[in-house]
């Protein structure tokens, strides 16, 4: 028996690592232990105010803050009935979309791209092809220039509070945002461009199921509470009071994660799923985009999430564009947050985090103390998926040697996106 | 003048690996921090002060390193100057990055010596490649702090060991505030 072993997805020894144990011809056991942190942390929010869980939840990754904090928000607001103002809900959104641009821009450009042009690193790969990376680095700048003018900082958003925000963007901090954003567009056309060039990457393909949030109109990364499930033409929702049943929480003796099924099949989440959900945003420029990329929709090829991750870059900036205009237009009104009233009672938030679905759901007390809480990330709804594609990838390749399957599945977890001890940053000596 | 910036990373909520952001923390409430200079409690992602970082003078960047040393032992790694071996405890320095940003593809593109540069993490760059990377836009000379941790797991606090080392780490990098 041969054993393909890969343990350097993540930084902490024995987390974010694929074995697969080959027998032949036959595949045996295929795991992929994720570190998910998330869960262990219900313990330090036990017993928090209200107006305390966002800010300790939102350090859970420094990538997602954003997402992190706004779920946060929802849950809570959900627990406690609030409705905030439409002008919350744009900056929300107009948050999200600069969270998606920094992340994606990230993995497209400085992990996945090295992987399609093999090279080991963005690093190596600057030395040869400088603009790529650049190029990449203005489009993540952009993001965090988005998320610092609404978050009020870096990461972890300090003006996003329980039922509104804490203090409005001024009109000259948009007309400068507005003006980022016109380069953005003309960058991410640019990343569209090096898309159509990557070599196609086609390591297996089959049947998978993809949920994401369904917005009620404008695409969106944060408003609803339903989630879809699309499988080969056959389509369920699951409202966000359910969402156990869409996560199912199947507990495996390798993994920290909760590895999540949908009736009995893995479920993708991410970009690629979104974009399945809800492919009415694909008309106009991403409708040419996505035939430039051969993209066709259901994808049968996890790889594909990375198409999509492109596509969406032009559409977030596009989209963020739109909400600028739409806030200079109305004119940003300097409103307190709605006021929150505290009660026993459970909140469940659903939202679309850059890699995927994100829930929290959090129990109050009637002081408005968390009795309960639960984080599940994207990667921890994605790991049945990423067990089942890295299994079919093995199969169905020809190629049997450890070098090429290593890649294979390097790439395909890559193309994933997956926050494995994402909160972790460590140095390593050699 | 363009301020110094010091750049405190990691997770608060991880134990021993957000002993940067501690740092920070600190530090910036320290009376003997220099006038002008500036304390950002970073978080994990190093890309994200790519503009404070080009608006300053120089950067001193601390984060947490995962070695057989000593818990608390300080290494610098810092430029400018030409690839040695691997760094020197409590400061002697050695030097790692290229300063002159007409060489930084040359320079970005070979290991960087005395740190690991795997891209092994699926989800963002280390600090160590996140520098290398900054190298190609922002000519400003960065000194690497890695402190090196016991363990790292969720927890909100340091670890006993590590806390007890705390005050010794803040002089060594006011030291490098000069």
């Amino acid at each position: 028996m041969s054993k393909i072993v890969i343990d350097h997805l993540a930084r902490v020894e024995g987390h974010g690592g694929i074995t697969v144990e080959i027998e032949g011809d036959t595949v045996g056991s295929v795991h992929f232990d994720v570190f998910e942190g998330a869960r262990l942390l219900e313990p330090l929010v036990r017993g928090k105010r209200f107006d305390e869980v966002a800010p300790v939840l939102s350090r859970i990754c420094a990538i997602c803050s954003v997402a992190h904090t706004l779920t946060s928000l929802k849950a809570t607001e959900n627990a406690f009935a609030v409705r905030v103002s439409p002008q919350t809900e744009l900056l929300r959104e107009l948050l999200f979309r600069g969270e998606s641009i920094e992340s994606h821009a990230l993995h497209l450009f400085l992990l996945a791209v090295p992987d399609y042009l093999n090279y080991p690193s963005a690093i190596a790969l600057s030395a040869d092809k400088p603009a790529v990376v650049l190029l990449g680095l203005r489009l993540k700048k952009l993001g965090n220039l988005i998320q610092e003018t609404i978050g009020g900082r870096a990461i972890h958003p300090v003006n996003a509070v329980p039922g509104g925000f804490g203090k409005a963007p001024a009109i000259e901090q948009l007309i400068e945002l507005r003006s980022a954003l016109m380069q953005g567009v003309t960058d991410s056309d640019a990343a569209m461009d090096l898309m159509t060039t990557l070599p196609q990457a086609d390591f297996c393909h089959c049947d998978t199921v993809y949920a994401a949030l369904r917005t009620p109109s404008q695409d969106s990364y944060y408003a609803g509470d339903e989630v879809m499930a699309v499988s080969d033409g056959s389509r369920a929702i699951v409202h966000a009071s359910d969402y156990k049943t869409l996560t199912n929480e199947r507990a495996t003796p390798h993994s920290h994660a909760k590895h999540s099924t949908f009736r009995d099949k893995p479920i993708m989440v991410g970009a690629l799923a979104r974009l399945t959900v809800n492919p009415r945003r694909l008309i106009g420029k991403l409708a040419v985009a996505k035939k430039r990329l051969k993209l066709q929709l259901p994808a049968d090829n996890p790889m594909d999430n990375n198409k999509a991750q492109a596509l969406e870059l032009i559409n977030d900036v596009e989209r963020a564009l739109e909400i600028i205009e739409q806030l200079l237009r109305a004119g940003v009104k300097d409103e307190p947050p709605v006021p929150v009233q505290p009660r026993a009672a459970t909140g469940t938030a659903i939202t679309e985090a850059p890699r995927g679905l994100l829930i929290h759901s959090y129990t109050y007390d009637a002081e408005g103390r968390i009795t309960a809480a639960d984080v599940i990330t994207p990667t921890a709804l994605n790991a049945a998926s990423m067990e089942m594609h890295f299994r079919k990838a093995v199969e169905q390749s020809a190629e049997r040697d450890d070098a090429t399957l290593s890649r294979k599945l390097q790439m395909i977890a890559r193309a994933y996106d997956p926050c494995v001890s994402c909160s972790v940053h460590l140095l390593r000596r050699q | 003048m363009k301020p110094l910036l010091v750049i405190g990373l990691g997770n608060p909520l991880m134990g021993d690996e957000g002993i940067g952001w501690h740092v920070a923390e600190r530090l910036s409430a320290d009376p003997r921090l220099p006038a002008g200079a500036k304390v950002i409690c970073g978080g994990t992602d190093l890309l994200r002060y790519a503009d404070r970082i080009e608006e300053s003078r120089r950067v001193i960047v601390v984060d947490a390193l995962r070695d057989d040393a000593e818990p608390g032992s300080v290494w610098s790694f810092e430029a400018p100057g030409e690839p040695s071996g691997a760094g020197e405890p409590s400061g002697a320095g050695a030097p790692v990055f290229g300063s002159d940003a007409d060489i930084a593809c040359q320079q970005v593109s070979s290991r960087l010596p005395g740190l690991d540069n795997r891209q092994d993490n699926a989800h963002c760059l280390s600090a160590v490649q996140a520098i290398q990377l900054l190298r190609l836009t922002v000519p400003v000379p960065i000194t690497l702090l890695g402190i090196s941790i016991p363990s790292a797991s969720v927890q909100t606090g340091l670890s006993p060991e590590l806390a007890s080392h705390l005050p010794a780490i803040l002089d060594r990098v006011l030291q490098e505030l000069g």
